[in-house]
């Protein structure tokens, strides 16, 4: 699998390793049960700390992408290539907001809206 | 008196048969031509102490060290034929030695016996042993040497867009899960073998020989049993094993090319760490491989991952940008 990681990133880094993540997934570079690397390899290979990593890994986990399990270390979770797509295009929505000057709730009020 | 099977570089076709021909000529030839000089049963094997404790009638010891040469040139002679001109440099270097060897032999036999009526009273060609060591040591090197290389590093290496800004960490792995059942098996065999040496049901010496051996085979499986492969700013990271231990690195700097190659675990000589005429491979399935030619080196590090193809260009491109941190 091939990560991305954005070096003009202004994001704390345990964010950018998760979109780096998240992006990986989305784009179909490791699938459903495969094994990520583990957090110490990430950590080397991306150049930041192991705890900063398993924080973003720990997010991803949170939002259903990825599977930690004793033993047989990280994997991706059933269904995360879809479920990722659209959590990076929920949060592009949320950036664009915030960015015109709304807020989380102006844009989830936005969504209940919708008929 | 080995110069027929070192001597001829590989140039034209005929070369290997009329080197074959000349060592088995030598090896049948030179007892049968001195057969005068000889006794009836030469002498052919000490066992250290000075005197023989083992005789063949003549047409034995001028048949067997042929006989013997032949199969070996036949045995060496199939492989190309599968998997093309791979195998090629592992049989000269294979037959060099051999012939080396074979001939030195022989040529201290004839020594050892001449002039002599009976077998016993011929002695140990102590210094015969030693030149043989050498000669064959010589004859490997020469073979290493004059043995074409596998194919040059081909021109077009493959690169990758890397944008400004973005940096690039690509990780594949791959795992033999028969090679890890294999390690279960045999550390399994391994610990009954402790069990039954530590209880004393049966013969101490076998028993430790085959735990040992188990042992050694599971360390040896579990190691090559899975390999990971990391290519980032720092390089290619080549960690073997559930335990990513050992490591092998290369920093960007020293590595002159990356590519991706098909390879099959015929073409270097089966699973796991296998040093061939292609160089070095680290096998755990047939297909993608990706492989690099380490600066200043003649022979290529190969590794058995998928996704090898955006490996080696990620690898490339690193290479050819100047470091920026």
């Amino acid at each position: 699998m091939l990560l991305r990681l954005d070096t003009s990133d202004t994001r704390p880094l345990h964010e950018q390793v998760a979109a780096a993540v998240r992006r990986a997934i989305a784009e179909g570079e490791c699938r459903a049960g495969d094994r990520l690397p583990s957090a110490r390899d990430l950590s080397a290979a991306l150049d930041i700390n192991v705890n900063t990593v398993l924080r973003g890994l720990r997010e991803l986990r949170d939002e259903g992408l990825l599977e930690f399990r004793r033993g047989r270390g990280i994997t991706v979770a059933e269904g995360a290539s879809r479920r990722s797509g659209l959590q990076i295009r929920v949060r592009e929505l949320v950036a664009e907001a915030s960015r015109l000057g709304y807020s989380r709730t102006d844009v989830i009020d936005m969504i209940r809206g919708l008929t | 008196m080995t110069g027929a099977e070192t001597g001829p570089k590989p140039r034209g076709r005929w070369w290997p048969t009329g080197a074959a021909v000349g060592v088995t000529a030598v090896l049948a030839g030179l007892p049968w031509a001195l057969r005068d000089r000889l006794p009836d049963r030469p002498a052919t094997h000490w066992s250290g102490g000075g005197t023989p404790d083992g005789s063949l009638p003549l047409w034995a010891a001028c048949l067997v060290p042929a006989g013997v040469w032949l199969l070996t040139v036949l045995a060496t002679s199939v492989r190309p034929r599968r998997s093309g001109a791979t195998a090629r440099p592992w049989r000269l270097m294979t037959l060099a030695p051999t012939a080396a060897v074979l001939v030195g032999a022989q040529v201290s036999v004839v020594r050892a016996n001449l002039d002599h009526t009976d077998w016993h009273q011929a002695r140990q060609p102590v210094l015969g042993v030693v030149l043989i060591g050498a000669l064959a040591a010589v004859a490997a090197v020469a073979a290493w040497r004059f043995t074409p290389r596998p194919a040059a590093v081909p021109a077009a290496a493959p690169t990758l867009e890397v944008p400004e800004g973005e940096r690039l960490v690509w990780f594949s792995r791959t795992a033999n899960p028969w090679l890890l059942l294999l390690a279960a098996i045999a550390g399994l065999v391994a610990v009954v073998a402790l069990a039954a040496l530590a209880v004393g049901l049966a013969d101490p010496a076998g028993l430790g020989t085959a735990c040992a051996a188990s042992a050694v085979v599971a360390l040896g499986c579990a190691l090559f049993s899975s390999v990971q492969a990391k290519v980032s700013e720092a390089g290619l990271e080549v960690s073997f094993g559930p335990l990513g231990w050992p490591v092998r690195r290369w920093s960007p700097a020293a590595i002159e090319t990356a590519r991706a190659e098909r390879r099959l675990p015929s073409q270097v000589g089966g699973w796991g760490y296998r040093i061939s005429g292609l160089g070095t491979t680290v096998m755990l399935r047939a297909g993608d491989c990706l492989v690099i030619r380490p600066r200043g080196r003649r022979a290529d590090f190969a590794v058995s991952v998928d996704d090898a193809e955006r490996g080696a260009a990620l690898l490339n491109t690193l290479r050819s940008r100047p470091s920026t941190d």
